[in-house]
Order: C-alpha cells, then sequence, then structure tokens
C-alpha cells in the first residue's frame, strides 16, 4: 500500500530521515517507536507527504507522492486520516462539526460550511453512532474546548475514522495523557482500525504499548530504522544508549 | 538595567516633549476667565438639559430631546455605516495580508502579502477626521463623505489587526483539513478563521466602540452628529445642554463596551451543554440540550439588521448634490492639490523640492517633530497615572484578600479600586478630540489642555489594561511577601510589576502609536501642530499645502506604528 524507497529528509545537513527503505501493506498495524528526535514526526510526514522527500519516492498504492498535485494530491491524501500529536481540532467549534471536517475533501467548501452551519439529521446519526464506538456519544454537541484531554482525544480518533480512510497515520496521539487512559485510547484506535480493515501507522513513545497492540514495530534512531519486526522481536539496545 | 534604561529614556523624552512644545508649568493653573469658565460649566454637570436652555434657540426642532435623539441616531448610523464597509474592507484586506492565507511562500506571494499589510499601515495612517477633510473638500458635506471618512482609516486598521489574528491562530486544525484532502480554502476557513472568530467579533465590536467616538468628533467639521450639537452648544454657552450631549455619548460608548466583553465572554468560553435527564438520550434530546446562547444569536440579528439599515434609512447619502457637480468639485480639488509652483510651472514637478523646502522651513519640520512630542509626552504621563491608579484598581490589590492573602483591611480599599476603575471607563469612554475641545475653553489656548486630554483618554484604557495584566500575573512572590507582612505597594512595586513588565511596556507602545494618531489632529483646535496647520490651509482653501500637512502626518503615524510594531514584536518574543 505505501513504500519507501532510500527516502531521505534533510534541514541542510542535519538528516530527519536517512535513507529509509520499507513497505506498509494493506491493513498492517505499525507502531514506530523510539527516542525523541529520532525522526517517527518526519517520517509520519513523509507518508502523507507532507514534507516532500529531499530524495528517495514515497509510493502510495503505486504513485509517487512527490509527482502528484492539485486533484491528485487531495484523492491522496483523502485516503489518508492523520491525527496530529496536538490533535488539530478546532476548539471553539462543537464535537460534531470537527467531525465533519473529517470529510473536507467529500464535500468540498460549500459542503463542508452546509455542515457546519446546518448540518442534517441523518449525518448528526452517523456523526452520533461513529461517537458511540469511541464512547463520547454523548457529547456530539458539546464544544471541544468543554472536553477533558481523553474525550478530546477520543473526538480526533472518530474524525480520523469518519474520513473512511485506507490508512490512520497517528503521531503520539496519547503523549500528553496518564499510563491508564493511554493505554484504553491505544486499545481502542487499534481495535476500530482492525474492525475497519484500515492501516494504521502510530508513532509512540511506549514500549509495552507497542509490544501489545501492534503487528510491527519500526524501531528509529537519528532518522534511520534501527529494527523492523515483530513485536517479540524488540530489541532496545539498538534504540536507545543503555550503556 | 533593561528597565532603568527605559524609566531614564522615559523621564528625558517627558521633560524634553513639554520644552518642545512649550508647556509651560504655570499654564496649568487657568486665568481667572478660565476659572470662571470652568466652574459654571462644572456646575452645569449637575444639572444636565432635557429642554432648549434658550427656547428662542430652538430652530426648527420640536423639542430638545428630539434634537438630542437625531444627532444620537446619525451618530450611531453613520458608525454602523461606516463599520459595516469597513469590516468588509478589512475582512478581504486582511485575508491577503495574513502569512495563513498564502500556503505557499514565493516572492511574489510574499510581495502581495507584505505590500497590502504595508498599504493597510498606510490608511489608517490618515486620520479619520483628515479623511473627512481631504473628502469634503473634493466632495463637499454630504453623509457618503463622513462614511467613507471612517470606513477607509477603520478598514485599514480592521486588515492590520486581522492579518495579525489570523496569523496567531493559525494551527494544525487547518493542516489537518488539508491533509484530508480538503481544499485550501475549507482549511483556512474552518482552521483558521473560525478559531480567531472570537478575537475578531471581539476587535471589530471595539472597533465600533471607536467609530461611535468617531462619528461624534465629526461634527466638529460640520457633520451633524453629537459633536457637531457639543461645539454648537459651547458656541451660544448652553453647557447644561453638552453635559447632556455628553452623558448621553458616554452611556452609548459604555453601553458598547458592556456589550463587546459580554460578545467576548460568550464567544470565548461558550455556552455549556445541559445534562441529560435520561439514560441514554437519542440525538434530538442531545440537540436541545446543546448549550446555546439566545443573547449571541439576538447579538448577530441586531449587527445584521443595523448594519443594513444604517445603509438603507439614508436617502441622501450624496446631499442633494449632482453627480456633475460632484465630479466638477473632485476636478478642482485634484488639480488644485497640485502644489501651487508646479501649477505655475504647467506641471513641472521639478519645482516641488523647493517649495517642498521652503514649507518645511516655515513651520512644517516644528510642526512634525511638536506633534511627535506631543503625543510621545501624553502617552507618557497616560503610563505613569496608569501605573500609579493601578495600584489601587486592580482587584487582586483592592480586595480584602489580596493575592489571596487575608489581611483584614478596610472596606475603603474595594471603594476606592472601584472608583478608579469608573473613572478609568468615563476616560476612555470620552473621545480625546472632545475633552480637548472642553480643557481649551478652561486652561486657554495652551498645549496643556491637548496633553492632559490624551492623558485622561489613554491613562483610562492603559489603567483597565494594566490592572489586567496584574490580576492576571502568576507571580507567587506577591503572595510570599504579603504573607511576611509586606505591604501591597511593596508587592506591585516589587513583585507584580517586574513580573508584567514587558506586557506593560507593550501596551504603552500600542497607545504610544494611537497617541501620535490623535496629535497630529488635535492641532485643528487651534494650538500649533501638524492639525493647525491642516487647518489653517484648509480655511485658506491652499489645498495643495493641506494635502502637504496631511501627507506629512500619515508619514510621522506610519513610522510611530512600524516602530511600535517592531517593539511589540520584539517584546512579544522575550514574552514567549
Amino acid at each position: 500500500m505505501l513504500e519507501l524507497q532510500s527516502a531521505t529528509l534533510a534541514y541542510d545537513s542535519v538528516f530527519a530521515v536517512d535513507s529509509i527503505g520499507l513497505e506498509i501493506r494493506s491493513g498492517e498495524q505499525v507502531c514506530l517507536i523510539g527516542p525523541s528526535g529520532g525522526g517517527k514526526t518526519s517520517l509520519l510526514g513523509l507518508m502523507n507527504g507532507r514534507l516532500a522527500s529531499s530524495s528517495g519516492e514515497v509510493i502510495l498504492n503505486g504513485k509517487e507522492l512527490k509527482s502528484l498535485s492539485g486533484k491528485a494530491l487531495k484523492t491522496a491524501r483523502s485516503k489518508i486520516a492523520w491525527i496530529p500529536q496536538d490533535l488539530g481540532l478546532v476548539s471553539n467549534l462543537r464535537v460534531n462539526q470537527n467531525i465533519a471536517c473529517g470529510r473536507a475533501s467529500e464535500k468540498g467548501f460549500f459542503g463542508l460550511m452546509r455542515s457546519l452551519l446546518l448540518m442534517g439529521s441523518r449525518e448528526k446519526k452517523e456523526v452520533a453512532d461513529l461517537l458511540k464506538r469511541v464512547g463520547i456519544e454523548e457529547k456530539i454537541f458539546h464544544r471541544v474546548d468543554h472536553l477533558s484531554g481523553g474525550q478530546k482525544q477520543r473526538v480526533a480518533i472518530a474524525r480520523a475514522l469518519y474520513q473512511r480512510p485506507e490508512m490512520i497515520l497517528a503521531d503520539e496521539p496519547v503523549s500528553s495523557v496518564d499510563p491508564e487512559r493511554a493505554k484504553s485510547l491505544v486499545e481502542l484506535l487499534t481495535g476500530l482500525a482492525r474492525e475497519e480493515g484500515q492501516t494504521l501507522v502510530m508513532s509512540l513513545h511506549d514500549i509495552d504499548l507497542a509490544k501489545r497492540y501492534f503487528d510491527r514495530v519500526i524501531g528509529l534512531r537519528e532518522g534511520r530504522v534501527v529494527m523492523d519486526g515483530a513485536p517479540d522481536e524488540l530489541d532496545l539496545t539498538k534504540l536507545y544508549d543503555l550503556s | 538595567m533593561r528597565r532603568r534604561w527605559f524609566f531614564f529614556v522615559g523621564v528625558l523624552l517627558f521633560f524634553s516633549g513639554l520644552w518642545v512644545v512649550g508647556a509651560r508649568p504655570g499654564e496649568l493653573l487657568p486665568n481667572e476667565g478660565g476659572r470662571e469658565t470652568a466652574s459654571e460649566f462644572l456646575g452645569a454637570a449637575l444639572r444636565p438639559a432635557l429642554d432648549f436652555e434658550d427656547p428662542e434657540m430652538r430652530g426648527s426642532e420640536r423639542d430638545f430631546i428630539h434634537k438630542l435623539g437625531r444627532a444620537l441616531w446619525l451618530t450611531l448610523r453613520y458608525a454602523v455605516a461606516a463599520m459595516s464597509l469597513a469590516l468588509l474592507i478589512g475582512l478581504i484586506w486582511g485575508v491577503l495580508g495574513s502569512r495563513a492565507w498564502w500556503s505557499r511562500s514565493t516572492l511574489f506571494l510574499q510581495t502581495i502579502r507584505i505590500g497590502s499589510r504595508l498599504l493597510a499601515t498606510a490608511v489608517r495612517s490618515v486620520h479619520e477626521l483628515m479623511w473627512a477633510l481631504l473628502f469634503l473638500s473634493a466632495f463637499g458635506t454630504s453623509p457618503l463623505a463622513a462614511v467613507l471618512a471612517m470606513a477607509l482609516p477603520y478598514g485599514g486598521t480592521l486588515a492590520k489587526v486581522f492579518s495579525e489574528l489570523l496569523d496567531e491562530s493559525e494551527s494544525s486544525a487547518a493542516g489537518v483539513i488539508r491533509m484530508s484532502g480538503g481544499g485550501g480554502l475549507a482549511a483556512f476557513s474552518v482552521g483558521v478563521v473560525t478559531r480567531a472568530l472570537p478575537d475578531l467579533a471581539t476587535y471589530a465590536l471595539y472597533r465600533l466602540e471607536c467609530a461611535i467616538r468617531s462619528s461624534a468628533v465629526l461634527g466638529f467639521v460640520g457633520v451633524p452628529t453629537l459633536g457637531y450639537e457639543i461645539k454648537t452648544a459651547y458656541e451660544d454657552g448652553h453647557y447644561r445642554e453638552i453635559w447632556t450631549y455628553l452623558y448621553t455619548l458616554l452611556a452609548v460608548v459604555i453601553f458598547f463596551e458592556w456589550w463587546g466583553a459580554k460578545v467576548r465572554s460568550l464567544l470565548t468560553k461558550g455556552v455549556s451543554s445541559k445534562k441529560p435527564d435520561v439514560r441514554q438520550p437519542d440525538v434530538a434530546q442531545l440537540w436541545k440540550l446543546r448549550g446555546s446562547s439566545l443573547f449571541l444569536r439576538s447579538s448577530l440579528l441586531v449587527v445584521l439588521i443595523g448594519g443594513s439599515m444604517s445603509w438603507l434609512l439614508e436617502d441622501r447619502w450624496g446631499a442633494g448634490i449632482s453627480w456633475e457637480q460632484r465630479m466638477r468639485n473632485l476636478d478642482r480639488f485634484t488639480g488644485e492639490i497640485v502644489p501651487y509652483p508646479v501649477r505655475e510651472a504647467d506641471g513641472d514637478w521639478g519645482e516641488f523640492g523647493p517649495w517642498l523646502g521652503e514649507k518645511m522651513s516655515e513651520g512644517g519640520s516644528e510642526a512634525v517633530w511638536q506633534t511627535f512630542h506631543l503625543g510621545t509626552a501624553s502617552i507618557l504621563l497616560a503610563g505613569v497615572l496608569a501605573l500609579i491608579g493601578t495600584r489601587f484598581a486592580a482587584r487582586s490589590l483592592a480586595s480584602s484578600v489580596p493575592r489571596e492573602v487575608r489581611d483584614g483591611s478596610p472596606a475603603w480599599r474595594a471603594i476606592l479600586g472601584s472608583v478608579l476603575r469608573g473613572a478609568a471607563m468615563l476616560g476612555r469612554a470620552m473621545p480625546e478630540f472632545i475633552l480637548a475641545f472642553l480643557l481649551l475653553r478652561i486652561f486657554g489656548p495652551t498645549v496643556w489642555a491637548l496633553i492632559i486630554a490624551l492623558a485622561i483618554h489613554n491613562g483610562g484604557i492603559l489603567l483597565r489594561l494594566g490592572a489586567e495584566v496584574i490580576d492576571n500575573a502568576p507571580c507567587r512572590a506577591s503572595s510570599v511577601i504579603l504573607a511576611q507582612g509586606g505591604s501591597r505597594t511593596s508587592v506591585y512595586v516589587g513583585a507584580l510589576v517586574p513580573a508584567g513588565f514587558s506586557r506593560l511596556v507593550l501596551f504603552l507602545f500600542y497607545r504610544w502609536e494611537s497617541c501620535i494618531r490623535e496629535a497630529t489632529v488635535l492641532g485643528m483646535l487651534g494650538v500649533a501642530s501638524l492639525g493647525f496647520l491642516i487647518s489653517d490651509a484648509r480655511v485658506s482653501f491652499f489645498y495643495d499645502e493641506m494635502v502637504l500637512w496631511v501627507a506629512l502626518g500619515a508619514a510621522l503615524v506610519f513610522f510611530g506604528d512600524l516602530t511600535s510594531d517592531f517593539v511589540r514584536y520584539k517584546l512579544r518574543g522575550k514574552n514567549n
């Protein structure tokens, strides 16, 4: 589904991603793990075309992302949902309005405005059903800034699912919550993605969560892949300097 | 060390400013005639007129209240019409000038963005009263000229502030929409504009409050608003009528301030949804329980109706002047703004340089210098007044539990705090121009009247902003000092002012720019500065000179604006 061939991202002489080659298959649950500054966020940025590689290729469904522009790029992106570290929610909009933004590509500008200002009953029902799956259906018409941190994360997950993507990219979405809540959120997101058959690539700091919920773990250090395999193959000495 | 230098330069600029503008301490005490006028004028404050003081001067008016109502109605209508146009200009221009709108950063697009911002700054550098003089001279007296005179500089101001607010609110929400395949317009509208909406709306309402003050002030150049009635009532010696007009203006401005604060609070905090009383409510039930504000919806309706009515209810926008006549006026005006020697030399612009040099040496340079110092000395005085006043007005210090440390102090502190906050509100509600006009009648033709007028208005604004900074300063040291028996003044001087110093200076520079802008027009009241030269050139029909002085004033404000922006940018950087 997604293939990186010697993908490199360099800022001046610093390599955020250094000649990475890997393939992510459809429906896979992949965890990116590694120390801060290891290149996780940059790698995710290359995967959805947010960042353009300095050299090498990022190929999504057979098409090189860097070569796409205009409508073709929008179509490619509409298949990838992105959950950034700060969740990217509009805090002064209601939950249902934030979720409607997940289909910005499909709706177009006027359709999105219509959803935000006058959401129809069918769409409200669809959003409510989705929120039920993430466990906050009663918050559908709450303003996002009236929600707790954990509830906001569930809204971001719901928005990603509402997009009906083939792949979800999540950049440390549980970095600011306590371990118990982080566990339940990772469990929720991996579970929902599995149910929908969606590919999930998530960066995490927590090794236990990576081992427990993912099919495959990719370890990154200084912009390079230092390990790639099943969770039980995870070798911490390759990731962190434990000496 | 930096703070010490700041105070040293401030004191130096204040006293040198007083010396340059010719403010002598002896002139601070009004002469006998002035004292008499002051006592009569202030005595009338307690007996505002409800009917004509001189029934023979009623003219065509039915009664005084009717006259007052008409002046107020026109003041509001012109302000609202101007703001509706300014809002349109500000939104389009503000978007063009914002970094958030231009997702790509090519040299061409950067040039458009920076050009938009500079043009907005240039347009707002000319005071609305100056625009009014230009439009009235070019087209003749008409409601449209008054509205355009306000709409242009206000549009420029809104554009500048809107573009800054849009840039500050850019977030990953816009990125998420773009990355999920949404268009740039959708990403910008939802991820940037929606996030900035509370700030945009609050600032627009604040400018509406300013527009009401400006609309009143336009009365001094012949537009029949509250300022016109104040001016004529003063010329007729009807002080009680003046107080009625002033109280009305203050009440309206204070009402709009209250309205703006309420709207801001509701937009920023939102309204909480109610809790459902059934176990598993359906979507329709949850929709009914959503947090919504009738006040906000009514406000939006009032704004839309008010904006439309302000345009529709005027049937003489052109004041009955035919299009041909207006074009002839404009032709004459555009011909006469070309410098006289250039006209005489059949359009040879080589004559412009010597003419400019002559005008500058005949008083232009001195007027620019005086205007700069008038604005600077006034804002420094306002800053000192606000700094002293904030000590007693800040709620967290005036309370009986200052900074959450109980000290069992008497209730007079809280009362004094309320009185000071009330006085500051009155000060900022009163337009500087009207205040200066009244003070000049009391003090006589001295520059002190202008300095005090600017200091009162800006001091009121700075006191409010300063009190907010002090109340919100997260300073644990202040509680420790109080708990150890320190006085509130020690806490204020030793902990709170240093903690909020950068923000206080930031606000001082923000108002300095406004003070310079106001200083360019206050001279129109008859005291030497650029405004005086403008007024003088206008009555002599020397439109070439008038435009030159207006352009010089704009250049001075433009310089002040850019300097203030630079300092604020640096201070913000230090805050972050």
